[in-house]
């Protein structure tokens, strides 16, 4: 005969001030002994009305604040938003600041997944990796200080192109940096990759399909890493992105390890497009001709760009007013921590935060 | 609106399946969208699922007309990656409709929906879990409402807590 | 036998020492000992802003033209201005800059026409009252005073 000890379901408080949660998210987990069998998010905690204050808010004076939605990657946000209005105005940038912006964003890019690497292994226990990501993401923020005065919320991009243009040292800051990267992205995966208790976080853990993802609208990486080639660079390209030579990385197995596998690849790629811009660059103006009193027709546009994390939108409609009538962001973030729910469940507590980490988002864009 | 017509294979498919659901279908900057009726909500944007592979709901939205009768515009924006091509669908309705929840459809359209009841109040019949997601549970009111100010509390604000005059 | 040896004379740890000793030069150092030392910042950093006097008269570059106020999307700048009557133009009378709900975004500075209003390099703008971060004209025409450091 055998005596079983009597189990009972427990809720879980896991955050808002959790360390892993990467912000204020809380999760309410019901645990069987160590597995979970639902889960439920609590989001809201940083929601500041961002689209409510765009409605308040002239076209070039709300720029400012997309930088402070996905904070970790604000140059991406402030080049949707910019597109977004001018694809509502009909005009387009010059050639020159194109190319500028795909290098900061490329940069931004770089910085968000730095940023990313550092911290998901800081949950999972491994706390070198975070010093030295981190060492190498200040150098891409001292270029953003350089260029544009702020490190964070850069508010780099103006509506028609650029404000402020190259600064004297930029080329030598990025060449330094692009020689030096390469070693230190192979350093992080000497550290990594190989590393048995990484490996037996990530790989198997949070497996999320391609076909789950579409379902799921889940953009970005964690899409990538379920197989599916799809980047909007690519699929819709814009600011010049189809003049670049890039590849998509993808993964096969949809788990944990494959996200990380294609976001440091995807750091690579960057490095790549961030060099053949350089080369490239052309010369001449670096504004187009925006009317001062910014006042577009009346007309509704949607206009998404590929973000760090996924697929980031703007739908902006307009009544002719200076102010748009309604501005809606999609957030990248907010759809693919919908998903969180599909891969966590059956999966151990430990492994939660394992999903998390990879699953990379940002609570201020969630919230917004 | 300076819109176009949108004509296409898809655009004269839809009209031939639902000739009297489909009210308008236009472009603008080249961008395509179909406002249906609300009823037919579910069954078109199903029929895009099922047979044209619309199958990625980038984004479900709404706007407020608070002049018009029929309040509410419920924005979907459909992606296919077969076609690579975007599609947005708009159907308009008073404050007292309820418009068919597409999770049955699309898992996404779950905090996509919330999201708008949280912002709007419009309610989805057949939401498996409606309540609000980013505002606490206890909040008064629908911010993204059009009759809600912000400029009239920030400057009440900014009189109560730093005693001066605002700019706005 | 290489075993017990590389035992004996502890190689596995001076190893270890060695990546650590590798690496210790003064010039590895990025600690900024930061009260003692100011960090050097960007040349374009958007830091307190400056209302800007004509070098050569003292007298402000400022025309009352409202620019900045109109462009600031916190709308926290007011400008106060008069007509005076014998130059037909805009004279300042006061100019308050509420810095507690300020982005830095630059915007206004972007707008002046005059470049009279800038953001500067000066970043110590802490208070400890709300009402010490509205900047009134004065202020905004000699910068933030910070308290010096001692030891």
């Amino acid at each position: 005969m055998t005596n079983h000890l009597e189990t009972s379901e427990m809720v879980l408080n896991m955050g808002p001030q959790h360390p892993s949660t990467h912000g204020v998210l809380r999760l309410i987990l019901k645990l069987d002994g160590e597995r979970v069998k639902s889960i439920e998010c609590v989001i809201g905690y940083l929601h500041r009305g961002v689209e409510k204050i765009g409605e308040n808010r002239t076209y070039a004076q709300f720029a400012p604040y997309v930088d402070r939605m996905d904070y970790v990657a604000a140059v991406s946000n402030g080049l949707g938003y910019c597109l977004a209005v001018e694809k509502l105005i009909g005009i387009e940038a010059p050639p020159r600041a194109q190319f500028v912006r795909v290098i900061f964003a490329e940069l931004n890019r770089i910085a968000s997944h730095l940023l990313w690497l550092g911290t998901s292994a800081l949950d999972l226990g491994a706390m070198t990796a975070l010093f030295y990501t981190m060492r190498e993401r200040e150098d891409v923020l001292k270029i953003f200080e350089n260029y544009c005065g702020a490190r964070l919320t850069t508010h780099a991009f103006r509506i028609g192109g650029l404000q402020y243009e190259l600064h004297d040292t930029f080329e030598a800051e990025l060449l330094a940096f692009c020689a030096s990267f390469p070693a230190r992205l192979d350093e992080y995966e000497r550290l990594l990759t190989q590393n048995p208790i990484w490996v037996d976080r990530l790989k198997g853990i949070g497996i999320l399909t391609a076909a789950d993802c579409k379902a799921y609208a889940v953009s970005g990486p964690v899409l990538r890493a379920a197989g599916l080639p799809w980047d909007l660079r690519k699929a819709q390209p814009y600011s010049s992105y189809d003049q670049f030579d890039f590849d998509i990385p993808t993964g096969q197995n949809a788990d944990s390890y494959d996200r990380y596998l294609v976001r440091i690849e995807e750091m690579r790629q960057s490095l790549r497009i961030i060099r053949q811009a350089l080369d490239r660059i052309p010369s001449g103006p670096i504004l187009a001709k925006v009317p001062k009193v910014l006042k577009p027709a009346p007309g509704e546009i949607y206009s998404s760009i590929e973000a760090p994390k996924g697929e980031l939108g703007y739908y902006i409609v307009s009544d002719g007013s200076l102010q748009p009538w309604r501005l809606r962001v999609r957030p990248p973030s907010f759809l693919n921590l919908a998903a969180l729910e599909k891969m966590a469940v059956g999966a151990l507590v430990a492994d939660v935060v394992a999903i998390i980490g990879t699953l990379d988002f940002v609570l201020g864009e969630v919230d917004r | 609106m300076a819109t176009e017509a949108w004509q296409d294979p898809l655009s004269a498919a839809l009209a031939a399946t639902f000739p009297s659901s489909v009210l308008t279908r236009e472009s603008f900057r080249g961008q395509p969208f179909a406002l249906i009726t609300p009823t037919a909500w579910c069954d078109v944007l199903s029929w895009l699922l099922l047979n044209h592979a619309f199958d990625y709901l980038a984004d479900l939205t709404a706007v407020d007309f608070p002049q018009s009768p029929d309040r509410f515009e419920l924005i979907a924006i459909l992606y296919s990656f077969s076609a690579n091509r975007y599609l947005r669908l708009k159907t308009r309705f008073p404050e007292s409709f309820s418009p068919a929840s597409l999770t049955p459809l699309f898992p996404a359209a779950n905090w996509l929906e919330r999201e708008v009841y949280d912002m709007f109040g419009i309610s989805f019949a057949g939401h498996p879990n409606l309540k609000r997601i980013l505002l606490p549970e206890d909040w008064q009111g629908f911010p993204l409402r059009k009759e809600k100010s912000i400029l009239a509390m920030d400057q009440s604000w900014v009189q109560n807590h730093l005693g001066i005059k605002s700019g706005q | 036998m290489v075993e017990t040896l590389r035992k004996i004379f502890l190689a596995d740890l001076l190893t270890g020492l060695w990546v650590t000793f590798k690496t210790q030069r003064t010039s590895n150092i990025v600690t900024e000992q930061y009260p003692l030392e100011r960090p050097r910042v960007g040349e374009r950093f958007r830091g307190a802003p400056r209302l800007n006097n004509n070098p050569e008269n003292g007298e402000t570059l400022c025309i009352g033209c409202d620019l900045c106020a109109k462009a600031c999307p916190e709308n926290l700048i007011v400008v106060g201005t008069e007509r005076n009557k014998e130059t037909r133009r805009l004279d300042l009378t006061y100019f308050t800059y509420d810095l507690s709900r300020c982005m830095f975004c630059g915007l206004c500075e972007d707008a002046c026409p005059v470049d009279a209003l800038e953001l500067t390099q000066d970043f110590e703008m802490a208070s400890y009252t709300r009402d010490g971060l509205i900047w009134d004209r004065q202020m905004l025409e000699e910068g933030p005073r910070p308290t010096p450091y001692t030891r």
